[in-house]
């Protein structure tokens, strides 16, 4: 049985579930407690779990996040709450230096069981220190998974399985899709973590796209199939690992693809993605594979500036046309 | 098509090689994988294989000849007849730039033809950069292994840079081609006259299978007998006592020896062979998209199974 519920909810769920099965699972970050994040995403979490497990700080996002590496080496599988994605930069040292490094060089001796939710995303008006979306910082880093769901069924099958993993695992949620509802079953689910989801097959172009730009896509796959074009939607739900064979598997099929993601282009999770196509299934590409990125601006305060800075579905269409066409999209 | 037998490089900073020893003579027949010179280096001695079946064509280079990495010194041709006596003296002296190949290639799209023989200048990046066409790496691909000379499609006016599409176009615009031969065979109506339960249509799969098979060095071959209502029936390996899962055909056998009609090319794609019946032999009809089915290993899949029809016992080999 499934129901709609909001991403919000999902998170929520999924930690609450993941609390009451596993009593070394705690939470800690600002205004998790009483104040339930400023996105209401933890309201409820306190009165069932009491302080003791979710963990109001000050605002010194470099402490609770050492608070929580040191937790999770020594026995307690901590979810730690960055209220904004763009705070990473303060919490750099305690989760590339230290939490991602620990298992390798203890010789395997510690574990940091830890989950970093944050989240991502523009245009919701907060200009730009508090609109990026910085999921190719941590990707960069060998010792973190990186996690994007795109709907709340995958906000919730992907913390459970986090919270469970033993490493530590960044997920990334979309500020701007807290509210939106998706089907979500009742029972119990878990998402592997490094399992692409196809949401819709088509046999001439594959679009991938990461957190809400899955939701572009398949918005961008409607509008080619008034066009005659059959476009495969695919999410790759986890940065790292990586789920190569099915996105490989599609563009062999398809011969072309778009990489869609909401981080800056430059250097970015586009990059990685296409140059993987690029090197792994060179032969069986019909056109060049395009990224399309946010744009490589810090992104702006004013709302028409703004929407300009990240991928739509109508660009998205327009590039699968030209190349399913043969129009270079970057001149020869 | 011809293979050219260049000076390959066999150490990160070789300039040249000399020739030892020709292993193979100007005219013998190669296989892919013969070894058919030696070739000494400032390091060690090794054997250059040939790339691909053929015969030696051509050669440009006698043994204690130090040809430059890339130099011209032979060619493998496919047929027999093809076959261009030696030459003398060194060999096409210089290589191609490859880098200048790479950095240049966008620059002038006019071709220029360059005579193999003649005394070559140092290649400039103009003419270097115009012999490379534009093509989509899949197109590049698809084209190698049709056989198709992405050139040609140039010189008619594709244009660039080429899709998988405008190879389809190109060749579905001309229709299809038609391979046709004639065979004589007392033995393939002797083997009919004397045996109740031969079926020649089964035959027939059976030999265009097993040259299918031959011809393209293929795993499983599923044949498609269709017979003048239209019916189809896909036979799995039939030159194997119909093994395995009957797959996509790589050919729909139609059999006309029974009547009146002479020849029978289908709508649509896919490789068509018509077997016929007349006063003069067998008539096979090989109807094909060049696009699809390079017209060299079409003529040899004809060659093969006209072979086969004319000697049954060959398909036992």
């Amino acid at each position: 049985m499934t129901r709609g519920i909001t991403l919000s909810q999902a998170v929520n769920e999924a930690i609450a579930e993941e609390m009451r099965r596993d009593e070394t699972v705690i939470l800690i970050g600002e205004d998790v407690a009483e104040a339930g994040t400023p996105f209401k995403v933890l309201s409820g979490l306190v009165e069932e779990f009491g302080t003791d497990r979710v963990i109001d700080t000050p605002i010194a996002e470099p402490g609770f996040m050492g608070i929580a590496v040191g937790a999770a080496m020594t026995g307690l599988r901590p979810i730690v709450d960055l209220m904004f994605g763009d705070f990473l930069y303060l919490v750099m040292d305690q989760l590339c230096n230290q939490a991602a490094k620990t298992h390798y060089m203890s010789g395997g001796k510690l574990s940091v069981p830890l989950v970093l939710r944050t989240n991502l995303g523009a245009t919701r008006r907060s200009a730009a220190q508090h609109s990026q979306s910085l999921h190719a910082l941590v990707a960069h880093i060998p010792g973190l998974k990186v996690a994007m769901p795109s709907s709340a069924y995958e906000a919730k099958g992907l913390l459970k399985a986090a919270i469970r993993d033993d490493n530590p695992v960044v997920i990334f949620e979309d500020k701007l899709m807290y509210q939106d509802k998706a089907p979500v079953p009742e029972e119990e689910y878990l998402l592997p973590l490094g399992e692409a989801a196809i949401l819709r097959e088509g046999s001439e172009v594959t679009l991938i796209g990461t957190s809400s730009m899955r939701q572009v896509c398949e918005r961008a796959a409607e509008i080619l199939d008034g066009d005659g074009i059959g476009a495969e939607v695919i999410d790759p739900r986890t940065l790292v690992p990586l789920d190569e064979g099915t996105i490989l598997g599609s563009v062999r099929k398809t011969s072309r693809a778009i990489v869609v993601d909401e981080g800056h282009q430059n250097f970015g999770i586009t990059a990685e993605i296409a140059a993987r196509i690029s090197e792994k299934a060179f032969y069986h590409l019909d056109a060049p594979v395009i990224r399309m990125g946010a744009m490589d601006v810090p992104v702006p305060f004013s709302p028409a500036l703004e929407d300009l800075t990240v991928p739509t579905p109508e660009g998205v269409a327009a590039n699968a046309r030209a190349l399913v066409r043969g129009v270079p999209v970057h001149a020869p | 098509m011809p293979h050219e037998v260049r000076m390959p490089q066999l150490g990160m900073v070789q300039d040249s090689g000399v020739i030892v020893a020709w292993l193979k003579r100007n005219g013998d027949s190669v296989k892919a994988g013969d070894p058919i010179f030696e070739v000494e280096t400032d390091k060690a001695t090794m054997e250059v294989e040939a790339a691909t079946d053929g015969y030696l064509s051509g050669v440009k280079a006698v043994e204690g000849d130090d040809v430059p990495v890339g130099g011209l010194i032979a060619m493998i041709v496919e047929a027999e007849g093809d076959v261009e006596e030696a030459g003398t003296g060194v060999p096409d002296a210089e290589p191609e730039d490859v880098a200048v190949v790479e950095a240049a290639q966008w620059s002038d799209p006019e071709p220029v033809k360059q005579p193999i023989s003649a005394p070559v200048e140092r290649a400039t990046p103009k003419s270097v950069a115009s012999g490379r066409v534009l093509a989509s790496p899949k197109a590049r691909r698809l084209a190698s292994e049709r056989g198709i000379d992405l050139h040609l499609l140039r010189a008619q006016g594709v244009s660039e840079p080429i899709h998988v599409a405008d190879l389809d176009a190109a060749f579905a615009a001309g229709g299809k081609s038609l391979l046709s031969a004639v065979v004589e065979s007392t033995s393939f109506d002797e083997i009919l006259d004397c045996s109740r339960t031969a079926d020649r249509t089964k035959l027939l799969a059976l030999f265009a299978a097993g040259a299918w098979r031959a011809t393209f060095d293929a795993s499983s071959v599923s044949v498609a007998i269709k017979d003048l209502d239209g019916r189809i029936e896909i036979v799995a390996n039939p030159d194997r006592g119909g093994a395995g899962v009957p797959e996509d055909p790589v050919l729909t056998l139609v059999d006309l020896c029974g009547t009146r009609i002479n020849g029978y090319v289908p709508m649509g794609g896919g490789v068509t062979l018509c077997v016929t019946r007349s006063a003069a032999g067998y008539g096979l009809s090989l109807a094909f998209e060049e696009s699809r089915l390079a017209l060299s290993g079409a003529a040899a899949l004809v060659e093969d199974i006209a072979a086969r029809i004319e000697n049954p016992l060959l398909q036992l080999l």
